[in-house]
C-alpha cells in the first residue's frame, strides 16, 4: 500500500531551531550564526570585536563549535565573558552545530545577562549553511588566501547569509587575488550580499562591523 | 574559569539519513510496522549539499538497525528555480548564478531547490 506523505525531514531540527528562537527572543538576545572554512580568522574577529562591543554595553556570550578541542574557546577566555565549548566530536568527527546542539549549550548560558549571542560554527563550507539553528542571521567568514572561487563552489553558503566578512585584508599586497573579481563572485550567488572587508590583524574594518551588528540589534528590539 | 565543554555525537550526512528514517516511522499509520515498509521516497533540492549516491549508501547501512530491512530509498533531485525580483522572470539556475537572463538583475527570490522531504512510503498490506 502507498502511504501519501509529506514531511520535511528536518522537521525535528528545525522545531529545535524555533524552540532556541523563541528563547531567544523572550530574552532579547541577538544570535550570530558566524561560519565560515577553517582558519579563516573568525575567532580572531571575535577577540577583536567582542571588547568593542563591550564598549558600547553590549554584554557577548560565545557558543564555540568545534569538532574537537576546546582551542578556540581557551582563546576567548582573556575577554571574560561566557564560553560553551559544543564539541560534536570527542575524537575528530564531524562537522556543523546542530540546533539540539546549540539547546544543550543554552543550558550553560544565563540569557537574562546577555545581549548578543554569537555561534562560532565549525570551519566548513558546506555542511553548517543547511541548518537553521534559530539565529536572527548568518554571517560567512571569507579570508583573501581562500582566492575568487569559493562563492561559486559553495553556493547554498553564501545564498544563506546576509552578511560577509572579507578577512585577512592586511595581506592583500602579498596575494595575487584580485579582490573586484571576487566581490562580484559574491554578488552572482547573492544580490543582496553585504560585503564588509576587515582585518583582525590590524583591526581595519572591525569598526565598521560592530556598527553593523549594532544597527541589527537596534532592528530587532 | 568560565569554560564549560558539552559534547555531542553526530554526523551530516547520517544525521540526515536518520531523519529521513524518523520521518517514515512518524508517517506510519498505526496499524503498519515499521519492517513492512519497502519503499521510501524523498526530494532533495539541487542547492542542497547532498549526494544522493550518499544518503543510499548510509540508508542502507542503518536500515536494518533502525527497523526498515525491507525498504529501499529513492532520492529525486528538485531543480533550482527562481523568480527576479525585479521583473518577475522565472528561470532555471543550473550553475552558481543567481541573475535574472532577462534584465540581469541580481535581486532574485528562490521558488525551488532547497530542502529536504519525504514523499512517498510503500508498505507492505497486514
Amino acid at each position: 500500500m502507498e502511504i501519501p506523505v509529506i514531511r520535511d525531514i528536518l522537521e525535528e531540527s528545525n522545531a529545535r531551531a524555533r524552540e532556541n528562537r523563541e528563547l531567544f527572543d523572550r530574552h532579547g538576545v541577538f544570535v550570530v550564526n558566524m561560519m565560515s572554512s577553517p582558519g579563516s580568522g573568525k575567532t580572531s574577529i571575535l577577540m577583536k570585536t567582542i571588547p568593542l562591543l563591550r564598549q558600547q554595553g553590549v554584554s557577548c556570550a560565545v557558543i564555540e563549535g568545534d569538532i574537537t578541542t576546546s582551542i578556540d574557546s581557551q582563546r576567548l577566555q582573556p575577554l571574560g565573558i561566557p564560553v560553551v565549548q559544543a564539541n560534536t566530536e570527542p575524537f575528530g568527527g564531524d562537522c556543523h552545530v546542530g540546533s539540539h546542539l546549540v539547546q544543550g549549550a543554552l543550558k550553560y548560558l544565563d540569557l537574562h545577562a546577555i545581549k548578543l549571542l554569537f555561534i562560532e560554527n565549525i570551519g566548513n563550507l558546506v555542511c553548517p549553511a543547511e541548518f537553521y539553528l534559530g539565529e536572527d542571521c548568518k554571517v560567512v567568514v571569507l579570508s583573501l588566501t581562500e582566492g575568487e572561487d569559493k562563492p561559486l563552489k559553495y553556493p547554498l553558503m553564501f545564498r544563506e547569509c546576509r552578511l560577509c566578512l572579507l578577512s585577512k585584508i592586511d595581506l592583500s599586497p602579498y596575494l595575487d587575488i584580485k579582490i573586484g573579481e571576487l566581490q562580484s563572485n559574491i554578488y552572482s550567488v547573492n544580490g543582496k550580499m553585504e560585503i564588509i572587508p576587515l582585518s583582525a590583524k590590524s583591526g581595519d574594518g572591525i569598526s565598521i562591523w560592530v556598527d553593523w551588528l549594532l544597527s541589527q540589534m537596534n532592528r530587532k528590539t | 574559569m568560565r569554560l564549560t565543554v558539552w559534547g555531542n555525537w553526530v554526523m551530516h550526512e547520517m544525521y540526515l539519513t536518520e531523519c529521513i528514517i524518523d520521518s517514515v516511522k512518524k508517517s506510519l499509520p498505526k496499524k503498519i510496522s515499521p519492517d513492512a515498509v519497502t519503499e521510501v521516497q524523498v526530494q532533495v533540492g539541487e542547492l542542497d549539499a547532498v549526494i544522493p549516491e550518499t544518503l543510499i549508501f548510509l540508508f542502507d547501512a542503518i536500515k536494518g538497525s533502525h527497523g526498515l530491512p525491507k525498504a529501499k530509498l529513492t532520492v529525486d533531485q528538485v531543480p533550482v528555480r527562481c523568480r527576479c525580483q525585479s521583473c518577475g522572470n522565472e528561470f532555471r539556475v543550473d550553475s552558481p548564478l543567481f541573475i535574472c537572463p532577462s534584465c540581469q538583475s541580481g535581486s532574485v527570490e528562490l521558488l525551488s531547490g532547497r530542502g529536504m522531504i519525504l514523499t512517498r512510503i510503500i508498505a507492505d498490506e497486514e
